[in-house]
């Protein structure tokens, strides 16, 4: 069904000259879109179904969306510029978001230590203290919420749109209860207090696999609770936001990550009819803020954005009977694809950026990352993240791009690629259900051979030179001057964690965080909420390998369905 | 290098090489090189590197393979080899990981063979069974050794025995072989096991693939794992009811007859496991079985006589490489290529050329 | 037996679990017809323990994070009587990758061809079989 069209001879073939040796292409060039679909020389009219017209007669700002989430889009509401930040100490944290909002940031994005944070490890866990070199490199150790304190200080939270960290799901009962936790002793209204946590399923049990984790029907779990609590208790939180671009970066294609974003939000929505205490239009808003990629088919990407919004507000239309508008229409953010930075020629991405931060706003983004032109080589450097958050005021402000909502709106091209991609990303939401629903297309293994598919497909189109890397597999000549020396953050993460992880248990009331704990677990083994519970921890001062060894005595681990 | 062809020839041949060896334990591997008779006395005195070297000439076959199949024959047999075959997705490495807890907690070494099939286009094989089995993995009492199939005919049969012999000689006295019960030659192997145990999953389509593959003879213990799953109990009733219709069959193991006529005949249980549960729920219980199943195996006997025909097994698996190697050599001689051509004229037929062929191996005539 | 696949240990040193690259060079191998031994993510102890035991011909690497973690490992198989060749792919600075090549290791950044990760890995295999022979 994705099958990229095969051409039958070498005859047309373009001079390959500067390609990599024994890189030729073995087909003529097959003109689809990256997901496959076949492309015609030139569109008209007729190459738009009928009531595609129909849906883009709606103006931007109206159901069906398709145009734009808003009526005068970046007039009134410019995309936010949101940049994922952190690495080392919470003070290099701090000092980087700091930086961020300086350069013109307008959200910050907390990215913690994936070792100690997304497996829930203390410092001196032994899993961690044998890779102790690496704490740090990937994001700051956050043990507690002391931490967070220390990170957000000096950081207007009440009026700043934040990422709080927590985007593995097990990860984000901690992470929200803790910024929660520093907003509330500051005297923040929490019912006013915007961000989101993000939770995503695409990035934990699909992209990115922890060693050990709750199963995702226990995942699913912790996203209801925080669904409901958010929907109670901080109506302007994003409880979770699904990320396709996980999925989208493992291997799906377009199609596909529109159907396994849908398929993903259908498994939430449906939980939350099951629990029958909320109806899905008081949740409908909070869910609806989604992460998709835009990577490298310019056309095609612009087109998934308007589609994504469509099928949303479909799927809330007709699958759950949501009668308000509002609540039906979807807000995206979008990461330029990091796997389209090349490690060769790094400042090509510079140009790169350019265009998938382009395709992004030309698809009605809300709110914009674009990934460093030091992605492949390492985690961002201060000037690489200058440069992504240059990039973002260029296209903002110099390149006359935001007067107009959806310009590109009545493009034979993107019209068509938008229904066509909205159709087939239905029948691949329809595949899924049929596997048993999304979640048990992870538990079998059947997402993860679909993005494998994708991801083996993509690599033999570069392998056999029928996709063309500029520096990688064509044109290697460099003449550059500048040489991107790799940044390598700070060195000394883990030492002065083990000194704060001492401190804290010295200091604290144990017994407080002995309790604390013990509610927790009897929550987690009970239908509870945990997330009141999480909040009486974490305001107990627990740490997050604690809260780690709760959920693992309770949940165990799960079984992985694939081998790598 | 070493002579005689029994036990004692072995001992003796030891006796020499001790001195040499004493040396040896100073040497690095590289110097040790890789004789067979001090990588064995390096393995036994507790070198892995050593037996991780005797492992591989066991797998790659040959004259080493032959040396080393003689020096470990004296040592006598494990106490206890035990396979775990099953569908792919079974969760036999998880439940394999947590039996070696059980048996590390009980204080006995083990060695475990994984075995999974080798890509039947490639000759190639990603072998992943160490990953969950990774609770182990520095435990100076666990040796685990990966093992493709390697299609050649035969081979992984002939390996697999040799192989635990290995391990036993070196000081791991129970030994789990772990396959993927797929093809006649996965499910021989782990049917050379002193128990064998069957491992399925809810559903009863599960049941009905083991019946096919032949499962349902080889097991002595059947285990519905991920038990936590819909479906598990009646996986649990169809095995029960399959065993109790192979009660009024002739053939299998379980002696359905003898059954009848004799009360302390074996027949599997069927548990419940849920390997993957914080607190690996009905391990403990599997592992109760697994011993149960050995006892009665040494009090009825059953222990001597099962291990006294795999010998024979493994004399005949040997015997059918050996000639089916000297075929393949006979396919490279002008006796061959001659056959080849009059078959193709139909001169002569299948017998005839079977007679052609035997004569161009060497084979003496029927 | 010249036709024995080789067989080659891939482990991740870090507890970054993005799998897909790991998984792509796998299968490459694997159809390549080498035997791949996969132990996902371990520690520098635990890799090095799989390479003794199951006496692979290479080690290869993918880091996701430091790589003080490659010396060690190197480090401990050598003192543990190993030869076995090593080679590492993943997030690697320019500046690492230059210091690990100095010291024979080889290095596959982000963008490598599956072609030449091949070929790399079957000349390394080569020289492991060989090493083995000099051995006996």
């Amino acid at each position: 069904m994705s099958g990229i069209e095969e051409g039958t001879s070498l005859d047309g073939e373009p001079g390959n000259a500067g390609r990599r040796e024994g890189a030729s292409r073995t087909t003529a060039p097959a003109y689809t879109t990256s997901s496959g679909i076949p492309l015609s020389a030139h569109y008209g009219p007729g190459d738009v179904p009928d009531d595609h017209w129909l849906k883009v007669t709606a103006p931007p700002g109206q159901a069906p969306f398709t145009r734009g989430a808003y009526p005068e889009m970046y007039r009134s509401k410019p995309w936010r510029i949101f940049q994922l930040s952190g690495f080392g100490n919470p003070e290099d944290e701090r000092e980087r978001i700091r930086f961020l909002l300086e350069h013109g940031e307008t959200g910050f994005l907390m990215e913690h230590d994936r070792m100690t944070a997304d497996h829930l490890y203390d410092v001196d866990h032994p899993e961690v203290v044998a890779r102790r070199d690496d704490v740090g490199l990937t994001g700051a150790v956050i043990l507690s919420v002391d931490d967070y304190e220390t990170v957000l200080d000096g950081i207007d939270i009440a009026s700043t749109y934040a990422h709080a960290g927590g985007a593995v799901v097990q990860h984000a009962p901690f992470a929200n209860a803790c910024y929660w936790t520093v907003a509330r002793r500051r005297g923040i209204d929490l019912r006013r207090l915007a961000g989101t946590g993000q939770s995503d399923f695409n990035l934990t049990y699909l992209g990115c696999i922890n060693k050990v984790q709750v199963p995702p029907r226990d995942g699913l779990r912790f996203n209801l609770d925080l669904i409901e609590h958010c929907t109670r208790y901080l109506p302007k939180w994003v409880p979770v936001s699904i990320a396709a671009y996980n999925a989208a970066d493992t291997g799906l294609n377009a199609f596909e990550e529109l159907g396994a974003l849908m398929a993903n939000a259908a498994e939430y929505l449906d939980g939350i009819r099951q629990r029958s205490k909320l109806e899905v239009a008081d949740v409908a808003h909070g869910v609806g803020g989604v992460n998709l990629r835009t990577s490298m088919d310019f056309f095609e990407d612009i087109a998934k954005l308007r589609a994504a919004r469509s099928m949303w507000e479909r799927l809330l239309r007709e699958r759950y009977g949501v009668t308000d508008e509002r609540a039906r229409r979807l807000r995206i953010h979008v990461v330029t694809a990091g796997s389209a930075m090349t490690y060769s020629q790094p400042l090509n991405n510079i140009a790169r950026g350019t265009l998938m931060g382009l395709a992004a706003v030309l698809g009605g983004a809300q709110s914009l990352g674009v990934s460093g032109y030091d992605e492949a080589i390492t985690i961002p450097s201060e000037h690489a993240h200058q440069m992504s958050v240059r990039i973002q005021q260029i296209l903002a402000h110099e390149a006359n791009l935001t007067a107009v909502a959806d310009p590109l709106g009545g493009s034979w091209l993107v019209e068509s690629l938008t229904a066509q991609l909205e159709e087939r990303a239905w029948e691949f939401f329809e595949l899924i259900q049929r596997e048993g629903g999304y979640v048990a297309t992870l538990d079998s293994g059947w997402l993860h051979q679909r993005a494998s598919a994708g991801a083996s497909l993509a690599m033999d189109q570069v392998e056999n030179g029928d996709r063309i890397l500029v520096g990688v597999n064509a044109y290697q000549d460099d003449v550059s001057p500048f040489e991107v020396e790799g940044f390598e953050g700070t060195t000394d993460a883990w030492d002065r964690a083990m000194t704060r992880l001492a401190a804290l248990r010295r200091e604290r009331d144990s017994r407080a965080a002995a309790s604390a704990l013990r509610t927790l677990e009897g929550a987690c083994r009970s239908e509870v909420n945990i997330m009141g519970p999480m909040l009486d921890a974490v305001e107990a001062r627990v740490t997050v390998g604690e809260i780690g060894d709760v959920f693992r005595t309770v949940f165990g681990n799960w079984d992985v369905p694939i081998v790598f | 290098m070493i002579g005689g062809t029994h036990g004692a020839a072995g001992h003796t041949c030891l006796d020499m090489t001790t001195h040499e060896s004493h040396a040896a334990t100073n040497l690095s591997a590289k110097e040790r090189g890789r004789d067979p008779a001090s990588l064995f006395e390096a393995a036994r005195a507790g070198d892995r590197a050593a037996l991780g070297r005797l492992l591989s000439l066991v797998e790659r076959s040959g004259p080493d393979a032959r040396k080393v199949s003689r020096l470990v024959f004296a040592f006598g047999a494990a106490r206890h080899v035990v396979g775990v075959t099953g569908a792919p997705g079974a969760g036999k490495s998880t439940l394999t990981d947590k039996l070696i807890a059980v048996i590390r907690a009980e204080g006995s070494k083990v060695g475990v063979l994984a075995v999974d099939p080798s890509s039947p286009y490639t000759g190639g094989a990603i072998l992943g069974d160490r990953i969950r089995m990774s609770g182990h993995a520095t435990d100076d009492g666990v040796f685990i050794r990966s093992m493709a199939t390697r299609g050649h005919l035969g081979g992984l049969a002939l390996a697999t025995p040799e192989a635990v012999r290995v391990l036993a000689a070196c000081g791991y006295p129970t030994i789990l072989v772990e396959t993927v019960g797929v093809g006649q030659v996965e499910v021989a192997v782990a049917a050379a096991a002193d128990t064998t145990v069957v491992v399925v999953n809810p559903g009863w389509g599960d049941s009905v693939q083991a019946a096919k593959a032949g499962l349902l003879e080889a097991a002595d213990v059947f285990v519905v794992n991920k038990a936590d799953r819909p479906g598990a109990e009646q996986t649990r009733r169809d095995l029960e009811s399959m065993l109790d219709l192979s009660v009024g069959a002739s053939s299998g193991r379980h002696a359905p007859e003898a059954a009848a006529k004799d009360p302390t005949a074996w027949r599997p249980p069927v548990l419940a496991t849920t390997a993957v549960s914080p607190t690996g729920e009905g391990i403990r219980e599997l592992w109760d079985a697994i011993e149960a199943h050995r006892r009665h195996l040494e009090d009825t006997g059953e222990l001597e006589t099962r291990r006294r025909r795999r010998m024979l097994e493994e004399a005949r698996s040997v015997l059918l490489a050996q000639v089916a190697s000297e075929l393949q050599e006979a396919e490279r001689t002008e006796g061959y290529a001659r056959l080849e051509a009059a078959l193709a004229r139909r001169e002569i037929d299948s017998y005839e050329a079977a007679a052609a062929w035997r004569a161009a191996s060497g084979i003496s005539p029927m | 037996m010249s036709d024995e696949p080789a067989r080659i240990l891939m482990a991740k040193t870090s507890l970054d679990g993005h799998w897909r690259g790991v998984t792509i060079v796998e299968r490459a191998l694997r159809e390549a017809h080498f035997e791949v031994i996969a132990l996902g993510m371990a520690t520098a102890e635990e890799i090095v323990r799989a390479a003794v035991d199951e006496e692979v011909d290479l080690v290869g690497l993918n880091l996701g994070g430091r790589s003080a973690v490659v010396e060690r490992i190197v480090a401990e198989l050598r003192a543990q009587g190993s030869d076995v060749p090593v080679m590492v792919g993943g997030v690697i600075t320019p500046q690492t990758k230059k210091r690990l090549e100095s010291s024979g290791i080889a290095v596959f950044p982000p963008g490598s061809s599956l072609e030449d990760i091949v070929a790399t890995a079957r000349r390394l295999c080569e020289h492991s079989a060989e090493m083995k022979q000099e051995a006996q």
